[in-house]
């Protein structure tokens, strides 16, 4: 047994390839790690915030403190932590579906990586620098102005996203022409995997709203360092602008986030069902309806600046209309389980999980769009609920699910199904417990991004409960690292197709050789592993 | 008592019906997608040992387009009911009994009834429509006084309305909503509703001047640098950047909800506020232990 195959071109001992290497899923590799890395700083900021507010009035951070790691705990969950796990996954897997060589551009696609990865330590330098940001991860002016926020912490934030959005938006670029330009023969564009289908609309995404942000950094840098008044109103700006530009690539960055893990469970979910997805062209086509509807939502998250009421029931209409597409989803992952085989294997554990918990993120989110019940509840820890039952409860679980799944294509050794069963009971337990009282803490007025409540307002007990929740939580995720520890060390070996699975990045070795394929594949259908076992009912005959 | 016409609810009535039918849709759904989901893994688990191969369909048109249209029609109803209450909880047409000007401050609440000038607890007449015209002077705060329905962003720059009923008589709780810096947690809001007889008596009050006077307390004040941020009407004192404390000893609290208004409070208060709210722009006065005494008694009498 060797130890950790996570590559296979290296020779032995050698690891400053790493560094320059080009090979599509060594940098898939890098990324997953990059994301694993902030994944643990995020969450640790996280476990911050939940001791301080575990009791009224606590004393165990001070306010400053406390501002910078909510901050800071927004941006590397988003930008640092879930984009490079999914972006990490396309690189890896994208070349490997569509049964291409590597992505159109390697060395481009190393560029990509190192940008991001600087850009998250720039951002993780400030605290070295004199103070990390503490005006939250959307950083509104004029609190980011250098009047309010004079230390350095946002010049870093600024310079960060900057670097690691350039890497994103490069990025984006790569694989939509990989995905457009790159497919083997006979994989037509209504035959490649949907998790390919979701990477492909979240390019797009990218590439429309993270220019949106990178303008808006340049703003907040001129008003700050060259004495611009953008988003200064004494000066003539103003304060709304920023809002508008930031939530202009915010809302779509919601859906880059959702969208590649809804790809994944795209994948699991018939692979453990034994049956093909059902209404793949409507899962395909409703996506493409989100990726342009989510550039026409931005401005419900701005109910309570005062646009007018018109423009709120624009952005009211427009939000609610969103819900359908997203919505149409679940049936058709239901409608693929039924009358299917279901193997309930851990990564089926976590897609099912992701569909039991994103319901809740959705309907809150439908909540949200009804103008009066936003005025009521926004910028409170009903917003906080309702995000993580998105973003946790949705995309973390769909990565967890895509972990389970692919963790034996990249490393060539199977997860252990019996942590994995712990991993995802605890997860689940502690993420309902952290989570759902917050709803209720914000319906009745606790509001977000306070460093602590008065005793009065009786949200002690359960802020405690969430706390323990949060704890839970943890715990869950050393498992998670525990049971992909041993299994790199000793776990059992994979095989090319430990699933019987569908797609073509199982007809290869694990992990795959260098170019991935002996001889380019050619497909006739949208289950091509499926075909070539199975020649008597094969796909689309 | 209530003078408002009866076809007006207060906003929290009416966000709170919409709440309880959105809620109860939403419910309607989660029960039917979770318990589906449900049924579909205990249903079909290959561990049921069910025998046969798993069923082959991948489309359904005409059901796929059903389950489209279904959610389209339920939105469509919350659409038209969302433009109902938003209408509603502006004011429904009935125009405001009074205007009162709140404007957020890095972290308090300055409330202006026509100039005269209070802080941090905010007083209305019970039953009575009124528009608060909320705004900022230096970032975006944002009023939320949670049973009293909606909330309002204040931004610098721009005046913002925001109605407000208050149904019964008695104090609301409430805080600053938007992130606006280091001490947002203590940005706590206070709204007294009271009869308009009680409202009137309150207001002459807060337009007189200071009500008692003390010479050795004023000195202490005005040789300090209290009096840069602080007005007391009847001296001096005229600064604007800080609470105006005319009749600060009528109110609940100190440093806008962080600790309780009384003489040891705000003897403790004064000696070091940023022992009680660290990162408030009022700064530590050394003052000798007669002279807080003295400051700390003259400030709570000024009722």
């Amino acid at each position: 047994m060797t130890a950790i195959p996570l590559w296979v071109r290296r020779p032995a001992g050698e690891r400053v390839g790493w560094l320059r290497t080009v090979d599509h899923k060594e940098i898939g590799v890098l990324y997953i790690g990059m994301g694993v890395a902030f994944f643990a700083f995020g969450g640790l900021e996280a476990l911050l915030i939940r001791a301080q507010l575990a009791t009224p009035e606590a004393r165990l951070l001070d306010p400053e403190t406390f501002n910078q790691a909510f901050t800071v705990h927004g941006v590397t969950m988003i930008l640092l932590a879930i984009v490079p796990l999914l972006v990490g996954f396309a690189n890896y897997l994208v070349p490997l579906m569509i049964g291409a060589r590597d992505v159109a551009f390697p060395r481009l696609n190393a560029l990509s990586f190192w940008l991001s990865l600087i850009g998250g330590v720039v951002l993780y330098f400030s605290f070295l620098a004199g103070g990390a940001p503490d005006t939250g991860w959307f950083s509104y002016a004029p609190l980011s102005e250098r009047a309010f926020a004079p230390g350095t912490g946002v010049d870093y934030y600024i310079l960060g996203l900057a670097v690691n959005g350039a890497g994103t938006i490069i990025g984006a670029i790569n694989i939509a022409v990989t995905i457009l330009l790159m497919r083997c023969p006979g994989m037509a564009i209504s035959r490649v995997p949907l998790f390919v289908w979701m990477t492909l609309i979240t390019s797009v995404l990218i590439l429309g709203a993270y220019p949106a942000l990178t303008a808006a950094l340049v703003m907040l840098f001129v008003d700050r360092q060259l004495g611009g008044h953008f988003f200064d109103p004494a000066g003539g700006g103003q304060a709304v602008l920023w809002q508008h530009l930031f939530w202009f690539f915010g809302h779509p960055e919601v859906y880059i986030m959702v969208l590649p893990a809804m790809g994944m469970i795209s994948e699991v979910i018939p692979v453990f069902s034994r049956k093909p997805i059902f209404g793949y062209a409507f899962v395909a086509g409703s996506s493409v309806a989100i990726a342009f509807l989510s550039f026409s939502v931005w401005a419900h998250h701005m109910f309570a600046v005062g646009l007018g009421d018109t423009e709120n029931a624009i952005f009211s209409a427009t939000s609610m209309l969103i819900a359908i597409p997203t919505g149409v989803k679940i049936f058709n992952w239901i409608a693929t389980m039924v009358g299917g085989r279901l193997r309930l294997t851990t990564a089926m554990l976590f897609a099912v999980g992701f569909i039991a918990m994103f319901v809740i993120g959705g309907l809150s989110g439908v909540s949200l769009a009804v103008v009066p019940i936003d005025l009521a509840v926004t910028d409170s820890y009903y917003v906080v609920a309702h995000l993580h039952y998105v973003l946790f409860g949705g995309t973390m679980l769909g990565i967890f699910a895509g972990a389970y799944y692919w963790f034996p294509k990249m490393s060539g050794r199977l997860l252990s199904e019996v942590l994995g069963r712990w991993h995802f009971w605890t997860t689940f337990v502690g993420f309902n417990l952290t989570f759902l009282p917050q709803h209720w803490l914000g319906a009745v007025g606790m509001p977000r991004r306070v460093f602590t409540y008065a005793a009065s307002t009786g949200w002690g007990p359960l802020n405690l409960i969430s706390t323990i929740g949060a704890a839970i939580l943890a715990i869950a995720m050393v498992i998670f690292f525990v049971n992909v520890l041993r299994s790199l060390r000793s776990g059992e070996v994979a095989g090319d197709d430990p699933w019987d699975a569908f797609t073509l990045e199982w007809s290869t070795t694990s992990p795959p050789p260098p170019e991935n394929f002996a001889t380019i594949p050619a497909v006739t259908g949208r289950r091509p592993l499926w075909d070539r076992k199975h020649p008597e009912s094969r796909d689309g005959r | 008592m209530q003078s408002y016409p009866a076809t007006v609810r207060p906003p929290a009535d009416a966000i709170g019906t919409l709440s309880i039918i959105v809620g109860v849709i939403a419910l309607l759904i989660f029960i039917g997608v979770e318990g589906a989901l449900v049924f579909a893994i205990w249903r079909y688990r290959a561990s049921r040992h069910l025998g046969g191969e798993a069923a082959t369909f991948e489309r359904n048109r005409r059901l796929e387009i059903a389950w489209t249209a279904a959610p389209a029609l339920i939105l469509a109803v919350i659409f038209i009911l969302t433009l109902g209450t938003m209408a509603e909880i502006n004011g429904a047409g009935v125009p405001a009994a009074m205007r009162i000007t709140a404007t957020g401050h890095q972290w308090w609440w300055e409330f202006s009834y026509g100039g005269v000038k209070t802080a941090n607890e905010l007083h209305i007449p019970v039953g009575t429509p009124i528009d608060l015209e909320v705004s900022s002077a230096d970032v975006i705060h944002s009023f939320w006084v949670p049973d009293l329905g909606p909330k309002k962003d204040m931004l610098p720059g721009v005046t913002n309305r925001l109605r407000l009923l208050a149904p019964r008589a008695g104090s609301y709780e409430g805080q600053c909503a938007e992130f606006c810096g280091i001490e947002h947690a203590w940005m706590r809001i206070r709204v007294v509703a009271q009869s308009q007889t009680e409202f009137d008596a309150w207001l002459r009050t807060q337009a007189e001047p200071r009500t008692t006077s003390d010479t050795k307390a004023e000195q202490i004040l005005l040789a300090n640098i209290c009096v840069s941020c602080h007005t007391i009407r009847g001296t001096t004192a005229a600064g604007t950047a800080g609470p105006d404390l005319t009749h600060v000893g009528g109110r609940a609290t100190l440093g806008a909800g962080v600790i309780p208004n009384d003489v040891a409070s705000m003897r403790a208060w004064l000696a070091d506020p940023q022992r009680y709210k660290p990162g408030a722009l009022m700064p530590s006065v050394p003052l000798s232990n007669t002279d807080l005494d003295a400051l700390a008694n003259y400030l709570v009498s000024l009722k």
